[in-house]
């Protein structure tokens, strides 16, 4: 039962369709929920999914990890490093500009005392 | 077998996920968002990418949801 | 600005025409997943052998994308800037709850080890998962820790902003010094044997980039957290 699972088009097909549920989910509350901190969390979420998007179609299921161990002599049979590479570095800039945004709104608060992205339309303090 | 477990697991972070951007309570949410992160490490294990698996699991479910944890408690003082 | 009141038509319709989007991006992208594609990552793999570095991941990251990761490290030295600059420097308080004496004894006891186990995940980055960006954050969460147990701890800006002047520097010069002495910004000058291979002393000036990155990302994500926790409004 579980060999149908197995076979590489069906795995690229589950990764396809679940990073995009996972993302259709993050839109879902960043278009419905109010407060800006369920905001951010959409917006982290939709983040992860393309990083699950970008990992999983470079993903070979007869292949290794990029890193050299034990018994191996050479590189060959590895997995594609340069999707991993990006994803690594994407990760760390996307945790710095989520801290930027929630300072922001940290300030936003202390100024006028809203948290519903509803009532946020003055411009000025 | 890994087919299975890697349909379990998107299946699971979606679940997670709709609870985690549905939960009234705010703390909830954040630590539900915790779990996101714990199903992508799992995934991107699986996937045969060690570095970013360490990569998410320090960043994605560790400094993150400390950073929305001390928002919160910022926005919920005074006023 | 609510959905209920416009569901019937518009909604609608935006569901149906973004479904049939999907279905006929998935049909193309079903019927043309290639299979033995030869990408840029093979070639990048064999030119990786003749580095000396057991993990390709970081080899990429700093020795082919390296100007990449310089550009990186500025995005972040801006995003911790803007932080600083945006939320109030004048206004310090301490979050209101106080930590508990359990909190501050574990805290003491795990502060040395989540050190230690940062440094190690940074200074063997080349040899096995990890590396500078991972070894920094995890630095961080440690000072972090410290920050949220105690409350008359702070981050001693002075040695911060001198590391961080440090690595900033000693990255492009590193880099400079490989444009003079070899042909290429960021060119390998220090010996990088292939049969050492696998040893902590192996493939030239990766490895120390890349502790350089992590002291570059540990500073800055300290500093960042400081001030998320420090400057709140006096009541």
């Amino acid at each position: 039962m579980f060999e149908f699972f197995n076979q590489s088009e069906v795995i690229k097909v589950i990764i396809i369709i679940g990073s995009m549920s996972i993302f259709f989910v993050g839109l879902f509350g960043l278009v419905t929920q109010k407060h800006i901190i369920k905001t951010f969390i959409s917006i982290a979420i939709m983040e992860s999914s393309v990083f699950l998007l970008f990992i999983g179609l470079s993903y070979k299921q007869s292949f290794l990890a990029p890193i050299l161990t034990d018994g191996q002599q050479n590189f060959n049979n590895m997995n594609d490093p340069i999707p991993q590479a990006m994803i690594l570095t994407a990760i760390v800039i996307g945790m710095a500009v989520l801290a930027l945004g929630v300072s922001f709104a940290i300030e936003y608060y202390k100024l006028t005392g809203k948290t519903d992205i509803d009532e946020m339309t003055t411009l000025k303090g | 077998m890994i087919g299975f477990l890697i349909l379990c697991t998107f299946i699971g972070i979606i679940i997670i996920a709709f609870a985690s951007v549905t939960q009234k309570k705010l703390s909830n949410a954040i630590i539900l968002f915790m779990g996101v992160g714990l199903g992508s490490v799992i995934l991107f294990f699986i996937f045969k990418a060690p570095d970013v698996a360490l990569t998410e699991a320090v960043i994605g479910s560790g400094i993150s949801s400390l950073i929305f944890l001390i928002a919160l408690k910022h926005l919920k003082g005074k006023r | 600005m609510s959905l209920k009141r416009d569901l019937p038509t518009s909604t609608i319709s935006g569901f149906a025409l973004s479904a049939s989007l999907i279905l006929t991006i998935l049909n193309i992208l079903l019927h043309n997943i290639p299979n033995n594609i030869q990408t840029a990552g093979d070639e990048l793999l064999k030119l990786n052998a003749t580095e000396g570095v057991a993990n390709a991941v970081t080899t990429v990251v700093v020795y082919f994308r390296g100007f990449d990761t310089l550009g990186e490290i500025a995005v972040l030295f801006i995003a911790s800037l803007g932080l600083g600059l945006m939320l109030d420097e004048n206004k310090q308080c301490d979050l209101k709850a106080k930590s508990n004496f359990m909190l501050q004894t574990a805290s003491k006891l795990l502060f040395p080890i989540i050190m230690l186990f940062g440094i190690y995940v940074m200074v063997y980055g080349h040899l096995s998962p990890g590396g500078g960006f991972q070894g920094g954050v995890i630095i961080a969460s440690g000072i972090l820790l410290l920050l949220i147990s105690f409350n008359e701890f702070e981050v001693p800006h002075s040695v911060v902003s001198l590391l961080e002047i440090f690595a900033g520097a000693s990255y492009v010069i590193i880099g400079l010094i490989g444009l003079l002495v070899l042909d290429r910004f960021l060119g390998n000058f220090l010996p990088n044997d292939i049969s050492n291979m696998g040893m902590l002393l192996s493939g030239g000036i990766i490895p120390i980039i890349y502790i350089i990155v992590g002291i570059k990302v540990g500073s800055e994500m300290s500093v960042i957290s400081e001030n998320l926790i420090k400057r709140c409004e006096d009541v």
